[in-house]
Formats: structure tokens, C-alpha cells, sequence
């Protein structure tokens, strides 16, 4: 085993910088452990003896396929840019300039609407913090939902809760996960509070009416909730930690904003921040860089030579017929889609693809953490196929030429 | 690169004491050149004023915070869409545009050099990759330290004097980050509000946990940059931004950095006489009273200008108060170890006593003050207003009955709180617009190259035609050259520039990171190793500026 670090891991949004990689072969282990990252390194070491490129699952070389995908992408009518699960803010900046270029639909949330929680942002804002500020000021953390323990493993430890003493409040916090599962996340919480999720927003609506001392039509949700009023009322910096599980499916953004909306009200007696867990690390990266280069978030429409702010699933309803995914699982598109990918993922179902260099593995980036901190990916492993931004760079030219 | 000779305008070139002579102005290889060659390209200014390109000393246009505004509103640039061309890329105008159009735009208006603001140094990468995409202008940000809780533990560590492991790390972070310069926000008041909605009254409160206070804060990082000798002195978002009473604390902030170098950001802002809770009035003439008795001393206004604006700060907890006066959108966020941030969208009405105060005030400081090389153009962009809205602040001081018509429209009460009601007859003259909008900002970065048309100097220059309507005159410059190129010709964008990044450096120990390491280790949630930016792609092509000893 070779030891090599400390490097940044791209296996989930919390992008930890502080690991330690021991490698043989395809075999992959992490210091600090890391189920979730060790599988994540292993099956990026493993595609590298993928094809480098292939067009209707016939292995070509990469120049070969690039253009094949500059002919499809030049004949589209309405081209769909999704995925970027895995993309870093290089990836990305590439993708949007070429999205730009072809006038593309931009596609950043997922086209199952899996992150559909910032657009309550939009609506009335939000408090957020980083992780630090968390681990180090807040005496409550209230997970809502969240198995973190799965889908972000080191994320208790980040926040203070593993040793105890790294955070510098010592051992006197509270972590309450609110969830009605017996999840790993809740086996760690000091309270765990059953609630049923079709009851998220008669709760979050609940302690905001409680806290602002008005009467409640009905039920009490605070003391159902076990007094969490009465514990986030004792101290002076609480963090509400949600995610998808609050906000994905039919209201999740009306629970969104009853999170924030609850949130900025505690927030007049004490100090109160959330922090959002979406489960890709090229998520929050991709979106940031739509942001700053549109001015949207989440999906953006840039048919008609300017961008506009649309909804994820008027995208692939509305006659797409060349799609292409950079860093990102492929997906069942309408009948009659020609796709295109460019990924360390497996791909499938596509017409052509070609693989990339992961990030963070066998390429360097930048990556967006889950707080918005940007971090430096490094190259740990060898490989020597081309990142996304790349080959987004030469089909830009080649679309330009 | 081309050579151009421009010929027969009026150069209003004030540092070098030109002001308004006719003759021609010959570019070469991107500098300002004694002659060219017959092949040169001619440019007719007959009947334009030409400048050197316009510096902006103090905006916020790129990184998280300006960022998190964009995804804050998207209904503030539905309306205002910018096409893509065969050059240009697409983007959204609006009070906070996407980075392409914010480079456009400032283009489009003369402007060849901005400076954003106020960086959380951990963010680097991000306002690096930000400043990467957007083209046109040459760019610097400020790096965030005056709640910096490592910064923290080695002034209480010198008992709060300048010690040189501080300017060591000061140095450090300039390089780590590839900053420009060093910004002071609400000094200890940040990590009071991040506490626990805490706040500074006076400048010798403690800041809880770190045993020490902004006073020392000021002395210890004003002292080490001004020791330093870095190119742009420390500037400073003093404490109590916005609060009635604040220009007492405006003032000790300013005696406690007597004799050295200092610029202060949006100084309209901090000139509020009047009892806490109560209203305010202005002390805009005692705070330029004190700056004509301190040269040391610089200043820009933060001009609020009636209209909508997008206010944001690292100073969080003043977006808190305006979230509660506006109970609009409102968004907090945290920076571990350095820094906090706020943004509340705000509209200044002109029938409000306090708006009109505030706007009074603004150009009671133009108008008032005695030099205009002390007191800099800013609308503190977009927090009181958008850089677009230069082109009318320009006008409301270049002509009087503009101005009182604008006046009569506002708050009489609160107009007559300020030396406004007493017919301030002033107009600026081009020269000073020059001074205010070029000169004066890039001489006070410490830009040798920029802010004059000098033998040498870069060839940034905006021409504009010579409209007794000064609104009209400054929104549309007839040609804009950056870098000895032909950037916009009546107002057209011709070509699309990626400007570059400008730099402070100062020389420092390098083992400082010997100290800085385990601090980081206790505090941060990214290694130490990993925090400094070296990417190439990220901070080239740069010029970097050297301190001066």
C-alpha cells in the first residue's frame, strides 16, 4: 500500500481535505475512515481501464468522438447540459460557455428535482454558516431528516460530534435528529425525536406560531417535539442541518421556507444557521458557477440568447433532443433523445461517450463544499484521460471553427 | 498590438496637471507613448473630453457574497437580459448582474479597473473564479481581516502593538489568497454578531474570548500594512455603520489611526450625528473638517442614490437591522474564523427623512470637502446604489440646478438638516471629475500605471463627447481603449478582454506558517496545506504590486 495525502475527497458534498489515501491495485482505504469515499475512489480507479471513448457502445478514440458529439450537438434543436454530480467549477464554467454557445437548457438540480430547496431561498433568504462556525458555536445542531451517518459520513465528525472535543465547546451540546426512522444519525443523537415526514410542515409552522407566542389552530408540535423550543430558547447559537428528505417531492419548497421562515425568527433572540446537504459534491460547484456567469441557480434556459430561470421538469418536456451530461449519471430521456456523456461515471444508454479523468482522483479541480467553501482537488492517483473541462473546451472550439 | 494616436481632444488628465489642454494622446503596446508611427490608427476627438479609464476603488461584484445576492433575486434581472453576440457571452444586469455583464457594463461606462471590496479569504478560489469571468476590466479584491480570529490571537499576543510575525502573516495571506489589500469591516463587531447577535458600542469593547478590542484590532493591522508598505493603505469599514451617534466612533476610528495611512470605505455611512435610537443629522462637515487636517487620510462616499439598491456586507449584523426594518429577504452568512456576511434588499425613497439625509450627506462630503484627491466617487456599488447610476451622481454634482431640482424633490426636513439647504453653489469641474472617478482612486491603490495618461502609463482611456448634459455625457462613452485596444466605440462593446488580476505582495518570513499552522489546525475546517491558491489558471495573467519598502 501507498500511503499519499492529505487530498481532497469528491466522494459527497462535504469534500473533506484532510485524507489520507492508501492504494493498491484498485484497492482504495481512507484515513479518517470513509465507507462512502473509499467506494467512491475505488470505482473511479476501476473505469480507468474503461474505453476512453465509445459510440453506440463501440470503443473509438477520443477524437473520433468528440466529433461525433460536435455533429449531434451542432444539429440540435433544443440541447439539454445536465449532471454534474461529479464536476468541478472548472467543469462547469466549461459546460455553461458551451451551453451558451448552443443556446442549451442548463440543467443543475437533477432532472428527478432532487434539490429543489433553493428556490425558497430566492424567496426570502436564508441564515448558513460553514461547517467551522457550527462546530465551534453551535450548542444545539437539529438534523431534520437527514441520515448523514450514510450519505455524508463524516459530516458529525466535521460538526464536533465524534471526539467532542474538537469542537471548541467541548462535550456540552446537544445533537436532536428529528426523523421517524431508526437511521444511523439517529443512533448518534442525544434526542432523537419521532415525527412523521407527512407532518414536516404542520411542525416547522408549528414552533414558528410558538415561538411568536400566538395560539395554535391545532395540535402542539412543540410539545410533541419534546420541547425543542425550550432547548434551542436556552442557548445562544442553534444550526438546523435539512436536506432533500425535507424538500424533495410535491411541497418540498413550501417546507423550505417554513424551515427558513422559522429560522429567521428564532434568530431575533439568538444566533440560528442552517446548513443544506445536498449529496453530490459537483452540486453546489455547478450551481455557483451558473450564478455568477447568469445569474440563475438550479436551470437555466439559454434558447433565446439570454439566460432565463425555468423549472427542472419543463426541461426534458419540452423537446429536447440532444442531451449532453457532463459528470453525471445518464437518465431515461424522451424517446428519440440522442445522448451524450462525458464522465468518470459508467455510462449508459448513450450514443456516445467518452471518460474523463475524475477529479479529486486522477485530475485536479476546484469543488464547491457543501457550506460553499471552495477547495483545491488534487491528482492523488494516475490516469490519463482528459478532465470534462477539456473536452468541453475542444467541442466549444470545434462549434465555434 | 495596435498603435493609435488620438487627436485634437481635451485631456483631462489631472495628475499630471493637465486639465483640459488640446492635443494628441498616442498608445502603443498597451501604454501611454510619446509617438507613433503614420501606420497608426487616427481617432477624430475633436470636440471630446478624454480621461484616463475610470478606477473604482470600492464595489462588490464578484465572490460568495455577491453571488448569494444573485440566487437572492431573480426577479431583479427577469427584466434586464443581456444577448449573447458572436464575441460576447450572454448574462442578467439588474443592481447585482452576472459577472460577463458586470465587466460589459463597467466597460461600457469608461470604467477599465475595479476593486471588489470585501473577500473572505478562505473563499479566494471562488472570488478568483469569479474575477476570471468577467472580462474587460483589470481587477483586485480586498481580503477580509478585522475579525479574523487567528489575526486575533497574535495581536492579543503582542499586547495589541504591530509586531512583525503580524506583518509577516498579513503578507502571507496577501500571497495565499493573491489579494490586493487588507479591508477592516466592523473590526471584533463580526465575531461579536456571530457569537451571538452581538455588537461593538465603542471601539474599547472587548471582543469576547479573544481579549482584545477593535481598537487594537485598527492599531495592530492599520499599523502592520501601513508598516508593510503595501500599495493600497488598510481600508476601513469603520464600527456602527449606519447607527445615529456613529461619527463619534467614525472619528476615534480615525484618531486612533493618526499619522498613518488609511482609506475609508463609504464614509457617507459612518457621519450620523445624533443620540443612539434617536435621529440622525449629519456631521459630514466635522468628518471632513478632521480629513482636511489629516492628508494621511482618504476617503470614499458610498453616494446612496434614490432608487432600489442590493445591500451587502460582511458587517451582518447591520443586515439584521435592516431585515427587521424591511422584513423583506434577508440572507446571513458565516465565515469560520474571518468574516460573517449579510444582504438585504433595500429601495432608498427619496420622501424618507432618513434616505434624503443619506443622500444629502453624500454630497455634502463632495461638495464640502476642501480636496477631491481625499474624497473618491463610490455609490459603495450596489449597496447604495448601482455603478450604473455613476453617470447621475456625476451630473448632480457638475450641475447645480440639476441638483436642486433633484433636491425639491426630497425630504425637505431632512435637507435642511444639510449644508445643501444653504445653496451650495458648487459644481465640479471635469477636472475633478477626473480627479474622483480616476485619478485620485488609482493613485490611493497605489496603481503607478493607472489613473493618469503619463508617458508609461497603462493605456486605459475613455473618451467622451462634450454634452452640457453630463448624465448623457458620462453613460455613453464615445470609445473606451483598454490596454491600448479599442474596448467599446459608441456604445458598442467591440471585443471581449479578460483584463488582468492585480496583486499586493509584500516580502515575509516564511516560517510564519510555522505559527500560522497550528492556529489554523485549532480553528479551521480545511488544512492548512490546502488553503493557499496556486493555481495558475486562477490568478494569471497578473500584475503583481510590490510594497513600497
Amino acid at each position: 500500500m501507498t500511503e499519499i495525502g492529505p487530498v481532497t475527497c469528491a466522494g459527497c458534498a462535504l469534500v473533506c481535505d484532510d485524507v489520507l489515501i492508501e492504494h493498491s491495485g484498485d484497492d482504495v482505504r481512507l484515513q479518517p475512515r470513509c465507507d462512502l469515499g473509499e467506494r467512491w475512489f475505488s470505482e473511479r480507479v476501476r473505469r480507468e481501464r474503461a474505453p476512453g471513448a465509445m459510440i453506440e457502445g463501440r470503443p473509438v478514440d477520443v477524437d473520433a468522438a468528440l466529433a461525433r458529439a460536435a455533429e449531434l450537438l451542432r444539429g440540435a434543436r433544443r440541447p439539454l447540459v445536465h449532471g454534474f454530480d461529479d464536476a468541478t467549477v472548472e467543469d462547469a464554467r466549461a459546460a455553461v460557455a458551451l451551453a451558451d454557445r448552443l443556446g442549451a437548457l442548463v440543467a443543475t438540480e437533477g432532472l428527478g428535482g432532487t434539490w429543489p430547496g433553493a428556490a425558497a431561498v430566492a424567496l426570502r433568504g436564508a441564515s448558513t454558516a460553514t461547517l467551522g462556525e457550527i462546530r465551534d458555536r453551535s450548542r444545539v445542531v437539529v438534523i431534520w431528516r437527514e441520515d448523514p451517518e450514510t450519505t455524508h459520513p463524516r459530516l458529525l465528525d466535521r460538526l464536533g460530534f465524534g471526539d467532542r472535543s474538537n469542537s471548541r465547546l467541548g462535550a456540552d451540546r446537544t445533537l436532536v435528529v428529528v426523523d421517524d426512522r431508526d437511521t444511523a444519525t439517529a443512533g448518534r443523537a442525544d434526542l432523537h425525536l419521532r415525527w412523521p415526514r407527512e407532518r414536516d410542515l404542520e411542525a416547522l409552522t408549528g414552533l414558528h406560531v410558538l415561538q411568536r407566542k400566538l395560539p395554535l389552530r391545532t395540535g402542539d408540535p412543540g410539545s410533541e417535539l419534546d420541547g425543542l423550543l425550550e432547548r434551542i430558547d436556552a442557548v445562544p447559537h442553534v444550526a438546523f442541518v435539512h436536506g432533500p428528505a425535507l424538500t424533495v417531492g410535491e411541497g418540498g419548497q413550501r417546507r423550505a421556507l417554513a424551515l427558513h421562515e422559522l429560522v429567521r425568527a428564532l434568530s431575533h433572540d439568538r444566533h440560528v444557521v442552517t446548513l443544506a446537504l445536498p449529496s453530490a459534491a459537483g452540486t453546489r460547484s455547478s450551481q455557483d458557477v451558473l450564478a455568477w456567469q447568469t445569474g440563475y441557480a438550479e436551470n437555466v434556459d439559454l434558447a433565446s440568447g439570454h439566460p432565463e430561470l425555468v423549472a427542472a421538469r419543463e426541461l426534458i418536456d419540452e423537446g429536447v433532443d440532444v442531451s449532453l451530461c457532463i459528470e453525471g449519471d445518464s437518465h431515461e430521456l424522451g424517446e428519440g433523445v440522442r445522448q451524450i456523456a462525458l464522465g468518470s461515471r459508467p455510462m449508459e444508454r448513450v450514443e456516445v461517450s467518452i471518460r474523463t479523468a475524475a477529479a479529486g482522483v486522477a485530475a485536479a479541480g476546484t469543488a464547491h463544499r457543501l457550506d460553499g467553501v471552495p477547495l483545491a482537488l488534487q491528482a492523488p492517483l494516475p490516469g490519463d484521460a482528459p478532465t470534462a473541462a477539456v473536452l468541453l473546451a475542444r467541442l466549444l472550439e470545434e462549434l465555434a471553427g | 498590438m495596435t498603435a493609435i494616436r488620438i487627436t485634437g481632444g481635451a485631456i483631462h488628465d489631472p495628475a499630471n496637471e493637465v486639465d483640459g489642454d488640446v492635443r494628441d494622446l498616442c498608445l502603443q503596446d498597451g501604454k501611454v507613448v510619446a509617438d507613433v508611427g503614420p501606420e497608426a490608427r487616427r481617432i477624430d476627438a475633436r470636440g471630446m473630453v478624454v480621461m484616463p479609464g475610470g478606477v473604482d476603488i470600492h464595489a462588490h461584484i464578484a465572490g460568495p457574497k455577491v453571488n448569494a445576492a444573485r440566487r437572492l433575486s431573480p426577479d431583479d434581472r427577469r427584466h434586464d437580459p443581456l444577448d449573447r453576440t458572436e464575441v460576447l457571452r450572454s448574462g442578467t444586469g439588474g443592481l447585482v448582474p452576472s459577472t460577463f455583464a458586470t465587466g460589459y457594463r463597467y466597460s461600457l461606462l469608461g470604467y477599465t479597473t475595479v476593486v471588489e471590496a470585501a473577500a473572505p479569504p478562505l473563499a479566494a478560489r471562488h472570488v478568483l473564479a469569479e474575477l476570471r469571468d468577467t472580462p474587460m476590466i483589470d481587477k483586485a479584491f480586498l481580503i477580509l481581516m478585522g475579525n479574523n480570529q487567528v489575526l486575533f490571537e497574535l495581536i492579543r499576543e503582542s499586547g495589541g502593538a504591530v509586531s512583525s510575525r503580524l506583518c509577516d502573516a498579513i503578507a502571507w495571506w496577501l500571497e495565499a489568497t493573491g489579494g490586493f489589500g487588507v479591508k477592516l469591516v466592523n473590526p471584533g463587531g463580526v465575531e461579536l454578531w456571530k457569537q451571538s447577535n452581538g455588537h461593538v458600542d465603542s471601539i474599547d469593547d472587548h471582543i469576547a474570548g479573544f481579549e482584545v478590542t477593535p481598537r487594537q484590532v485598527l492599531e495592530a493591522i492599520g499599523g502592520a500594512v501601513d508598516e508593510l508598505g503595501l500599495p493600497h493603505p488598510v481600508h476601513i469599514h469603520a464600527n456602527n455603520l449606519g447607527e445615529t451617534g456613529n461619527a463619534d466612533t467614525t472619528l476615534e476610528t480615525m484618531r486612533t489611526l493618526s499619522g498613518r495611512q488609511a482609506h475609508f470605505a463609504h464614509l457617507q455611512f459612518h457621519c450620523y450625528g445624533g443620540k443612539p435610537g434617536g435621529q440622525p443629522r449629519s456631521r459630514a462637515p466635522e468628518l471632513l473638517e478632521h480629513l482636511s487636517a489629516h492628508p494621511e487620510i482618504t476617503a470614499d462616499v458610498g453616494q446612496v442614490m434614490f432608487g432600489p439598491a442590493m445591500t451587502m456586507t460582511a458587517d451582518a449584523h447591520v443586515s439584521e437591522l435592516l431585515r427587521d426594518l424591511t422584513r423583506g429577504k434577508w440572507i446571513n452568512h458565516d465565515t469560520e474564523v474571518e468574516t460573517g456576511c449579510g444582504i438585504v434588499p433595500y429601495t432608498y425613497r427619496s420622501g424618507n427623512y432618513v434616505h434624503a439625509l443619506q443622500w444629502g450627506i453624500g454630497l455634502e462630503l463632495f461638495l464640502l470637502g476642501k480636496d477631491p484627491w481625499q474624497v473618491m466617487l463610490s455609490t459603495d456599488h450596489p449597496n447604495g446604489g448601482s455603478f450604473l447610476s455613476y453617470p447621475k451622481l456625476i451630473r448632480l454634482l457638475m450641475d447645480r440646478a440639476f441638483r436642486e431640482d433633484q433636491m425639491g424633490r426630497a425630504n425637505q426636513k431632512a435637507i435642511r438638516r444639510t449644508a445643501l439647504a444653504d445653496g451650495l453653489d458648487r459644481e465640479y469641474t471635469l477636472n475633478e471629475i477626473a480627479i474622483i472617478s480616476r485619478a485620485a482612486p488609482a493613485r490611493r491603490l497605489g496603481l503607478r500605471d493607472k489613473g493618469h495618461l503619463g508617458i508609461g502609463a497603462d493605456a486605459d482611456v475613455t473618451i467622451y463627447h462634450d454634452r452640457p448634459d453630463r448624465e448623457e455625457m458620462f453613460s455613453t462613452p464615445r470609445y473606451v481603449i483598454k490596454a491600448g485596444e479599442l474596448a467599446v466605440e459608441d456604445g458598442d462593446l467591440r471585443r471581449a478582454d479578460d483584463g488582468v488580476l492585480l496583486s499586493g505582495a509584500a516580502a515575509f518570513d516564511p516560517d510564519v506558517t510555522g505559527v500560522l499552522a497550528p492556529l489554523f489546525g485549532e480553528r479551521y475546517t480545511v488544512a492548512f496545506e490546502h488553503y493557499p491558491v496556486h493555481d495558475t489558471a486562477l490568478r494569471e495573467p497578473a500584475r503583481i504590486v510590490e510594497a513600497s519598502t
